[in-house]
């Protein structure tokens, strides 16, 4: 019965493009079910983003996104006041002059004049959206400990307002890229999960799903050469997203294998720093040997 | 079924002491959630029970990486015991409590203020604070990652230290009063744009001096790697090194990767683990770059004062240098030891000149940097 529901979860994943595997499956079942915020870290561009954008519409829910960065603060993430708009209303009121002044002060202290950002949209949803939390490592310590007591509480206090209880507590999915250690209690808070680079296998089927009209030679070369471009030592190792996006190049220039010439010319696809550029174009020919690409006087 | 059930609890929650042991945080929360996930896999299938647990478990990705193996080895002693208990049992014939107590005395113990545990879990209770009680002279290189990305985050932290001066801000922190009066008064008055202000970052302008004399060897690596991770968290920063002569390399330090760093500085730098000539050093670096040096200036000496030069020139150098900057901080790796009194005739001259006189022989007390920063 249980491990019916999980296959339900890596249906729904799969329908919605996303290649799993089974500790993604188990991931996002727990979360769901123990409704716990998922805490996802790996390199960069392995997907762990669009784990939330897959749920929010395997779910049939709105996925609300809060970008962290640095001086990120709670009035960013939280709710601001229209200050204009109260401002242009009073004096509108004024001219008019009606009414007493603490229905004044009621009326631009109301919900019009609210700018919700992400996390009191999230709480306030109609329904149970997902909320992701990208990249909180870029946001600085203060504003971690803020929104453990947020997601620990799932409640906001406005002084002018009171206080607002979530109506329905949020699937919540915070990414980071380790760009600094989170600290231990939100590490705590959540449940993890580890996305490392995909394996072959898992690579093609990405590959096969997301370039669905490509030439199947054409993509097992194209795999094969990432898998083992990443074993070089590069400053930025190439993700899944530079995989599709060469595929994707590839496939429209009606390729049905792997060319070397043309995978001198469109390096700069996968890799985006002139460093790595060079140390690829040095030990190119390994790469050929391993990943058997040719050049077409080879075969003559 | 129920029985079955229970069993499996006390197995996790055995499984969570054993992961403790493990250098594994977990509290009371985690083994919560580890048993409400056991509740909904099915125990039969063996990769799927270990999944769920791993998700519930662990917290990074060092821990990822550990879990399978800790995984298994648990669950194939417990096996081995249950195999020997259940023949053990079938001797003695309906002694099943036996089968339970200990597991179950264990957690009581566990309950009863596990002691312990308590103290193993707050001594390794991060990388970061093992690393930070590590003399440095101690460190194998296979840890060096680790300590630069905690000097990274050292400075940092320092650089994020904030000065009691305002500037202008977008975001809604604190309202400047005057200067929305100001901009609003084009407007005949009306606050229609609202201005606000946050405290000014610390503008501190660093001047760093390493010497990397031969006496220093056992720090001088990991000084530089510090300067290396000072260097690409401030701007205002420059650096030198001294053996013999005095070396300016900041522009060597600003190198992407610090391997490069280390490589430009190697090529450039002669005298690495040579003699050491403090005073002139300080006396060429007052005179030839006095102009780096203003009010604003904070320059921190790395040596341990070991020098053989006449003590006057250095102290000359010394209140030249004292003269024109905010502070002096004097890093001496050798204070670190409690025993250790400045007594060398280098570091007698140099006192009188220095500001803050403190160790650097471990993260810690690179820490405490940040007092004086």
């Amino acid at each position: 019965m249980h491990n019916q529901e999980l296959e339900r979860i890596a249906d729904l994943l799969q329908s919605q493009g996303y290649i799993t595997d089974p500790s993604v499956t188990m991931a996002v079942y727990l979360s769901m079910q123990l409704q716990k915020p998922l805490l996802i870290e790996g390199p960069a561009g392995v997907g762990k983003t669009e784990i939330a954008k897959v749920m929010a519409r395997a779910l049939d829910t709105d996925l609300i996104r809060l970008q962290c960065y640095e001086g990120l603060d709670a009035t960013h993430a939280l709710y601001e006041w229209n200050y204009q708009r109260q401002l242009l209303h009073l004096k509108m009121v004024e001219a008019q002059s009606t009414g007493t002044t603490q229905d004044l002060e009621e009326e631009i202290f109301g919900e019009k004049f609210l700018m919700k950002r992400p996390l009191l949209e999230a709480i306030t949803y109609p329904k149970k959206p997902v909320l992701l939390i990208d990249e909180v490592d870029r946001a600085d310590e203060e504003f971690e400990s803020f929104l453990l007591e947020v997601l620990s509480d799932w409640q906001i206090t406005i002084p002018e307002v009171g206080t607002i209880k979530a109506t329905h507590i949020p699937q919540v999915i915070v990414t980071g890229n380790r760009i600094r250690e989170l600290s231990e209690a939100l590490r705590r808070r959540c449940l993890y999960l580890w996305i490392d680079y995909p394996d072959y296998e898992k690579e093609l089927a990405i590959v096969r799903g997301k370039v669905p009209q490509i030439n199947e030679q054409l993509a097992e070369q194209i795999c094969r050469f990432m898998q083992e471009l990443r074993k070089l030592r590069l400053e930025k190792t190439p993700g899944i997203a530079e995989t599709i996006d060469w595929a994707r190049a590839l496939s429209i220039l009606h390729f049905d294998h792997l060319p070397k010439d043309i995978v001198e010319q469109t390096l700069g696809v996968v890799l985006k720093d002139w460093k790595d550029t060079r140390t690829a174009q040095l030990s190119l020919s390994e790469l050929y040997e391993k990943t058997g690409v040719v050049s077409k006087f080879d075969n003559l | 079924m129920i029985n079955r059930r229970t069993d499996l609890t006390s197995n996790v929650v055995d499984f969570c002491r054993f992961l403790r042991s493990h250098d594994f945080r977990i509290g009371s929360e985690e083994e919560a959630t580890a048993l409400r996930a056991m509740s909904l896999v099915t125990p039969d299938d063996r990769s799927r029970f270990a999944l769920a647990l791993q998700v519930a478990l662990t917290h990074n990705a060092q821990q990822v990486q550990q879990f399978p193996e800790l995984f298994d080895q648990y669950w194939k002693e417990l096996e081995k015991a249950v195999d020997s208990k259940t023949k053990d049992s079938r001797k003695k014939n309906g002694k099943q409590n036996g089968t339970q107590q200990p597991s179950f005395d264990a957690l009581k113990s566990w309950l009863n203020g596990q002691k312990n545990n308590e103290e193993t879990e707050t001594a390794s209770h991060s990388i970061t604070e093992t690393l930070s009680q590590k003399d440095f002279s101690l460190v194998p290189a296979d840890q060096l990652a680790e300590l630069v990305r905690i000097i990274q985050e050292v400075s940092q932290a320092l650089a994020r230290k904030l000065n009691r001066r305002r500037e202008k801000s977008h975001s809604a922190q604190e309202f400047d009063l005057k200067n929305t009066l100001r901009r609003n008064l084009r407007r005949g008055g009306e606050l229609v744009e609202l201005v606000y202000k946050r405290p000014r970052r610390n503008r501190v302008r660093l001047v760093v001096l390493a010497d990397v004399s031969k006496s220093m060897d056992l720090y001088s690596t990991f000084l530089i790697q510090f300067l290396y991770a000072f260097q690409s968290v401030f701007r205002r920063i420059e650096t030198f090194v001294f053996s013999t002569q005095l070396h300016h390399v900041t522009a060597d330090l600003k190198q992407q990767s610090f391997q490069e760093a280390l490589r430009e500085l190697s090529e450039h730098t002669a005298g690495w683990s040579g003699g050491t000539r403090i005073g002139p050093s300080l006396w060429t670096f007052a005179n030839d770059y006095g102009r780096l040096l203003n009010r604003e200036t904070l320059v921190i000496i790395l040596s341990d004062g070991w020098d053989t030069g006449d003590p006057n020139v250095l102290a000359e150098a010394m209140q030249r240098i004292q003269q024109k900057s905010c502070k002096v901080i004097w890093l001496n790796p050798l204070a670190g030891n409690p025993t250790y009194q400045p007594r060398t005739a280098a570091m007698q001259a140099v006192l009188p000149y220095v500001d803050v006189f403190a160790s650097a022989h471990n993260i810690e007390s690179l820490k405490a940097l940040g007092k004086w920063l």
